[in-house]
């Protein structure tokens, strides 16, 4: 449980933070940086942590579901814009796997 | 269906929050269950079955998406523990990848700008309303990052959800063909592309392709959701 007990610990610090110096990034990720911060530190992971990262990250997609239902409620602009934004996804997806698996051979014998 | 519908004790049920949890957890095992039973294929995450599911009774029901957050914000409240959590798996990529460090940041840093750079602009230009174009730029962070992000920005949650699920099927569909055809398909190459395009339903399809493009995609994805989550808000 303690492992639940860090987690909590930076997401309040980071949130904290992010309203005390009005940061625009998001109160989880500066806790995370933070929790990045502390194991490069202390130069290896809790066990706690482990243990808590074994039991939650299989559960991870069921937490976004919730937010991820609120689709329902876009219904018009995905009538009117549907087509165009999958054709934008579709696209954007060429240069940028192109760029990066270049930028990963370039100068290397294969 | 609709005589159903009006029974007290059926409606009570539907405006139980506990009911909408419960329901949530049963559309995601399901969406699980089918995962498993299609051999584990990248193009029908868990969670996209979860969703149809949950949103098919809201529709049958008739029931809105407010009363149904009653019960599901038990679940979302675990997204913040769960972004803090990320930390863990970052920490293991940053030992990896200390040998050709400048590489791989050059790498995920050129190709988002690649793939968010052109998104952005073709949604400015081809729809143009702000709300959806600061959305686009979250498409491809790992969800749960991208919720947060949006909703930071001022984008909307929901539709940042759905880019990324979207973004991810057609990345693990195209990634990997496209690479080949350009002959770009080192098992490095392919799996950084496909953890900086298509996040964690792209590292699903690079751990049928093999251990190295995994643990590459893997590295790639939590990487590129750091470097998005602090650079996007300056940008956008």
């Amino acid at each position: 449980m303690s492992g639940l007990l860090i987690l909590l610990s930076f997401l309040l610090l980071g949130n904290l933070i992010q309203s005390g110096l009005a940061l625009p990034i998001p109160g989880s990720i500066i806790g995370m940086l933070l929790l990045l911060a502390m194991l490069i530190t202390r130069g290896k992971t809790p066990q706690s942590l482990q243990s808590i990262s074994k039991v939650l990250s299989p559960l991870l997609p069921l937490f976004i579901i919730p937010v991820s239902v609120g689709i329902v409620t876009q219904k018009e602009l995905l009538a009117e814009n549907g087509i165009s934004l999958l054709v934008i996804m579709a696209i954007s997806l060429i240069p940028g796997a192109l760029v990066c698996a270049a930028v990963m051979m370039v100068g290397k014998k294969s | 269906m609709t005589n159903i519908l009006q029974q007290p004790l059926v409606i009570e049920l539907l405006h139980t929050p506990l009911f909408w949890a419960t329901l949530t957890i049963g559309a995601f095992i399901i969406g699980q269950r089918l995962y498993h039973l299609l051999g584990n294929s990248a193009f029908l995450p868990p969670i996209l079955t979860g969703i149809i599911l949950v949103a098919v009774v809201l529709e049958v029901t008739g029931i809105s998406f407010d009363t149904y957050m009653e019960g599901g914000q038990f679940l979302h409240l675990m997204l913040g523990p769960v972004v803090v959590m990320l930390a863990v798996p970052l920490y293991q990529f940053i030992h990896v990848m200390r040998k050709e460090w400048l590489r791989i940041s050059l790498a995920i840093s050129l190709g988002s700008i690649a793939t968010v750079g052109t998104a952005v602009a073709m949604t400015h230009y081809l729809i143009g309303i702000p709300e959806i174009t600061v959305t686009m730029a979250t498409k491809s962070v790992t969800t749960p990052v991208a919720v947060t992000l949006s909703e930071q920005l001022g984008g909307i949650g929901a539709l940042a959800s759905a880019f990324v699920i979207v973004t991810g099927v057609f990345g693990a569909l195209i990634v990997p063909p496209l690479l080949k055809l350009t002959r770009l398909d080192a098992p490095k190459a392919v799996g950084l592309s496909l953890g900086v395009c298509a996040h964690a339903i792209g590292t699903g399809r690079a751990l049928e392709l093999g251990n190295e493009q995994a643990a590459y995609a893997a590295m790639a994805m939590s990487l590129t959701a750091t470097l998005h989550a602090v650079a996007l808000p300056w940008l956008m």
